[in-house]
């Protein structure tokens, strides 16, 4: 990037081709001095994305030649430095100065447009685990998909907080939901978190903004493997729900991880799912720091130990969808990759808690 | 054509104050005094919303880069003769001194602030180094990466509330300014798996070259001299910068941080203000995009727009004047700029500041607890 960033700027609306190689290649066209990731999602192209400011690195790219002028100094970006000195940049925060080529895994899937719609919480429960179940209703309807998120404010607050919708979008694509829902940990010290748990905020009117992300887009028929830690059982919720809807034969394993028995929530939501969809969802809760001498019959340990042969699953042939923190999830990855699960079929989202 | 001899006028004043600085007696207030009426002049002017000739875009390179090495010269120049008898009576000394804390401000901090926003390495290594001008090495890091990203929120240190006054202001931002420079230096030191004294990190460079030219100043004027030009710089670009950030974004809310909008900013437009400022007040398309040069900037026409340049500055140092002139300007904002969600950050930024008249009675200006302060 170092011979990039000394480039002359050059003004002007001339337009510049990219050319993407990958898993799907492609050639499209977009404005010189025009935020790549931007550009292309205007376009609707399915360009791996998550955060769009620059934290999350989803939209990590390699440049193979031309000009593109980081916004940022990458080095305070989530990539790293053989990344950094080996031309990747972040689409994001990408400016192009001319006609470049780049290499990226482009999808193949239709993007939902970014929205900014107002609601009122609709519902307000505590659950285990200092877990609170959100519900918005809507005043507009909003479009989303099963795996994405969205920004959370109160209305007349800066603070804003992400966090994964938790259960799936209309099954009509052509309807957009009038409820969202959302599950929420409370964050000690954490402004938006701390904030909703203090009180009953049922009627409150708050903000979305979004959706971003991509998690839960693979084959519909395809069996799969979700791991969740903590409420990164939201997005997997939505998910389950999706695609158990979209198939008549995919089926799931979910391992639910939390710390202790007392913090084990939305498990009636789960063996609602394992009501309905009899024999197509299996669930494995395993505790990680559960007192020795407890009643607990289930799982003990790091969700990583239950990924072993003992699971039957041909870890070949599945998608996996995972969330949790980051540290959850690449010890996951890394797992299902030893496994010999198929990268491409590893759907995650990392998240560091804000609160 | 005449596009590049404006720009002419920056190092024509500089020069002035400096011939006036080498005469001494009354001639001290020279640069003060020429620069305090040409923005007042300014005043009085409409806007000017006209683009820059882009044909020879290095004829503005070269005049820029020349005028941040005269202001080298001007401030090393300062400090040798404030470091002796040169000056004489106080009254020579007085205008020396506010000479070159106006100069230091309105021709030293924007061709510095615009060169280390460029991509050619030559012009941004001089603005870097540029930088000893603004007496703040670090200011590019936290520009770039925390003003520019955090535009019109309170995570943006350079930013001021509804009901913040310029002192209050101060407070907040130097310490403010300081720690995100420690945390972001941090980042890069450990992102690249160094210890904090290595050489290679660059805060080492920074604090090197700004060692260098403060040794500079106290050896052409010695003690005197060299807190005298150290004060001058102070007083000068790096506070009155904070007085052009608090004007810039004051008050104004942003729903989106990180994705900036063009009436996140207020602009001022006025003929002189523009080419002194080398375009810096056509503030919406600098933060629109960072990397625009100065004469591609176009003037935002129907963005917000504040009073002229000097009187918000001069406003600023008088808290009930200024918020008397922004009250209504940001009621307007409100109606006429802000999405629906900044309208109701906008009201409870009002109830916060007490400006409870800029809230009508359906303005949701009751915060909830928890995140009133937020």
């Amino acid at each position: 990037m170092k011979d990039v960033m000394s480039q002359p700027y050059k003004s002007g609306k001339q337009s510049c081709r990219v050319s993407v190689s990958g898993k799907n290649d492609s050639t499209f066209t977009i404005n010189r001095n025009d935020m790549l990731l931007k550009s292309a999602l205007d376009q609707g192209m399915d360009y791996p994305h998550n955060c769009r400011v620059g934290v999350c690195g989803q939209c990590k790219t390699k440049l193979l030649s031309g000009k593109v002028s980081p916004m940022v100094d990458l080095a305070l970006s989530p990539l790293s430095n053989d990344e950094i000195e080996n031309g990747y940049f972040l689409a994001c925060q990408g400016k192009v100065r001319g006609d470049i080529e780049i290499e990226v895994n482009l999808g193949q899937h239709h993007v939902v447009p970014e929205q900014q719609v107002s609601g009122r919480i609709s519902l307000w429960k505590r659950l285990p685990g200092e877990v609170i179940e959100l519900r918005i209703a809507l005043d507009v309807p909003f479009q989303y998909e099963a795996g994405q998120y969205a920004f959370l404010s109160e209305s007349g607050s800066f603070v804003r907080r992400c966090f994964s919708f938790s259960d799936a979008p209309p099954a009509d694509k052509n309807n957009a939901a009038t409820e969202v829902g959302f599950l929420i940990k409370r964050l000690p010290g954490g402004q938006f978190s701390e904030w909703l748990f203090a009180e009953n905020r049922t009627g409150l009117k708050m903000w979305l903004h979004g959706p971003y992300g991509v998690m839960g887009v693979d084959d519909p028929d395809v069996s799969g493997l979700c791991v969740a830690g903590g409420t990164g059982l939201a997005p997997v919720l939505a998910i389950l729900q999706q695609r158990l809807a979209q198939s008549a034969i995919a089926k799931f394993t979910v391992i639910f991880g939390v710390k202790t028995q007392g913090e084990l929530f939305a498990i009636d939501k789960l063996e609602a799912l394992i009501a309905q969809y009899p024999g197509r969802v299996q669930l494995l809760p395993i505790l990680s720091h559960e007192a020795v001498d407890s009643d607990w019959q289930g799982e003990r340990g790091f969700v990583t130990e239950l990924i072993n042969e003992d699971l039957g699953i041909d870890y070949g042939q599945i998608a996996s969808f995972i969330c949790g923190g980051l540290p959850m999830v690449e010890a996951v990855e890394a797992r299902l990759l030893k496994m010999g699960m198929n990268p491409d079929r590893i759907h995650a989202d990392k998240f560091m808690p804000t609160g | 054509m005449t596009d590049y001899f404006k720009y002419l006028l920056s190092p024509f004043i500089l020069s002035l104050h400096a011939w006036g600085m080498l005469e001494g007696g009354a001639f001290a207030w020279l640069g003060f005094g020429v620069i305090f009426w040409v923005l007042l002049f300014d005043a009085f002017l409409k806007p000017s919303h006209h683009r820059r000739d882009t044909r020879f875009p290095w004829v503005y390179d070269i005049i820029i880069t020349c005028t941040v090495l005269a202001c080298f010269a001007n401030i090393f120049l300062y400090a040798h003769l404030a470091g002796g008898i040169h000056f004489g009576g106080l009254a020579p000394q007085l205008g020396a001194f506010l000479g070159s804390v106006m100069i230091g401000f309105v021709i030293g901090a924007p061709p510095v602030h615009e060169l280390f926003h460029r991509e050619n390495m030559a012009l941004r290594t001089l603005g870097r180094i540029g930088q000893c001008l603004v007496f703040d090495p670090w200011r590019e890091i936290t520009h770039v990466v925390t003003h520019h990203m955090h535009t019109a929120t309170p995570t943006d240190p350079d930013y001021a509330r509804r009901g913040d006054t310029v002192y209050g202001h101060f407070t907040r931002t130097f310490p403010g300014q300081w720690k995100e420079s420690y945390h972001l230096e941090k980042m890069m030191w450990t992102k690249r798996g160094r210890k904090w004294y290595d050489l290679r990190n660059a805060w080492v460079f920074k604090a090197t070259y700004f060692a260098v030219f403060i040794g500079a100043l106290f050896a052409l004027g010695g003690v005197k001299g060299g807190l005298l030009a150290c004060g001058s710089l102070i007083l000068g670009p790096r506070m009155m910068l904070e007085v052009f950030n608090y004007c810039n974004h004051y008050g104004l809310v942003s729903a989106t941080p990180g994705r900036f909008k063009m009436h996140h900013t207020w602009n001022h437009l006025t003929p002189f203000t523009r080419i002194l400022a080398l375009e810096i007040t056509n503030h919406a398309g600098h933060h629109d995009d960072s990397y625009k040069p100065f004469y591609e900037l176009e003037p935002d026409e129907t963005g917000p727009k504040q009073p002229p340049f000097i009187l918000c500055v001069i406003a600023a140092f008088v808290p009930p004047l200024f918020m008397l002139m922004m009250k209504p300007l940001l009621k307007h904002w409100d109606e006429h700029y802000a999405n629906d969600q900044e309208r109701e950050i906008g009201a409870r930024e009002n109830a916060r500041a007490g400006w409870h008249e800029l809230n009508n009675d359906e303005s949701p200006t009751t915060p909830s607890a928890g995140l009133a302060a937020a």
